[in-house]
């Protein structure tokens, strides 16, 4: 059965066919999640309160886009709902992550320590739990504009679309995030294995 | 007046992306070959976004699983009537 079909049964009131939708999206879904939230139980509330919203709102799907980019928004403005009150830092203007020349003197404060791969210092769980930590510590708005450029591999305009956002703001949060993740791995693997590569 | 590493930087995003005209493309390029601290820059912006890229796909907790499967079934029914 298409997805199509799917949705209709859904609709009328098909539970099976609702699960089997779900089913088809929810790895993609809660993986993004996972990392919006950047811990297990906050995504685990905001992958339930997706899918009981989904439910609600059957009806209301047109199928304008597919039932994976529907789920997609709603645990976004989930996911927005839940932290955009609480976590409304920012992160530092886009120059403090500037390589400056060295007559500014300021190279010591940006860490431009050349990783290479970090595969080949770290192992592979400690690896990805330093990835989930500074991922996790970006302010939300600059977390979910990373995560939908870049994981989720839309383009600016969707990005922008998706965060309601204005192109222009959606591509300079995405660079902030980009400078201000970079920066932030730089120090921890200069910390981790700077020495050995010295 | 020649350009200073700042200059690029909003066009780094752009020009890692695929996403400067063929101009600036080369311009970042000839900067990037005399510049150390650029040229690092780079190298590590891109491996953020690959090193962020991995473990794309993580399965559900299987006692979210079963715990959703009874809620959301719970919620139909509410819903739909049971059948």
């Amino acid at each position: 059965m298409n997805e199509r079909e799917l949705i209709t049964k859904a609709q009328s009131g098909d539970f099976d066919a609702f699960i089997e939708l779900v089913d088809t999206h929810k790895g993609k879904v809660y993986a993004m999640v996972r990392r919006l939230a950047g811990n297990r139980q906050d995504a685990e509330d905001i992958m339930q309160d997706t899918l009981l919203k989904a439910i609600d709102k059957i009806e209301q799907f047109r199928g304008d886009a597919s039932f994976g980019t529907w789920l997609y928004s709603i645990a976004l403005n989930q996911a927005r709902a839940q932290f955009s009150k609480s976590q409304q830092a920012d992160l530092r203007p886009i120059e403090d992550y500037l390589p400056m020349n060295s007559t500014a003197g300021r190279h010591e404060d940006i860490g431009l320590f050349d990783w290479q791969d970090p595969h080949q210092a770290l192992e592979s769980q400690q690896l990805r739990g330093i990835l989930n930590e500074v991922v996790a510590e970006l302010p939300y708005k600059y977390r979910e504009a990373f995560l939908l450029r870049y994981v989720e591999e839309l383009p600016v305009k969707e990005v922008a679309r998706l965060t309601k956002q204005s192109e222009a703001s959606a591509k300079s949060r995405i660079l902030r995030a980009r400078l201000a993740l970079r920066d932030k791995l730089s120090r921890i693997f200069e910390a981790e294995y700077g020495k050995e590569l010295s | 007046m020649a350009k200073n590493c700042p200059d690029y930087i909003n066009d780094l995003n752009d020009y890692l992306d695929g996403g400067v005209s063929p101009e600036l493309c080369a311009e970042i390029e000839a900067h990037i070959g005399k510049c150390q601290n650029c040229r690092i820059m780079v190298d590590t912006l891109k491996q953020t976004v690959t090193l962020c890229r991995e473990g794309k796909e993580e399965p559900l907790p299987e006692a979210l699983e079963t715990r959703l499967r009874s809620l959301l079934k719970q919620r139909w029914d509410q819903k739909f009537g049971q059948k």
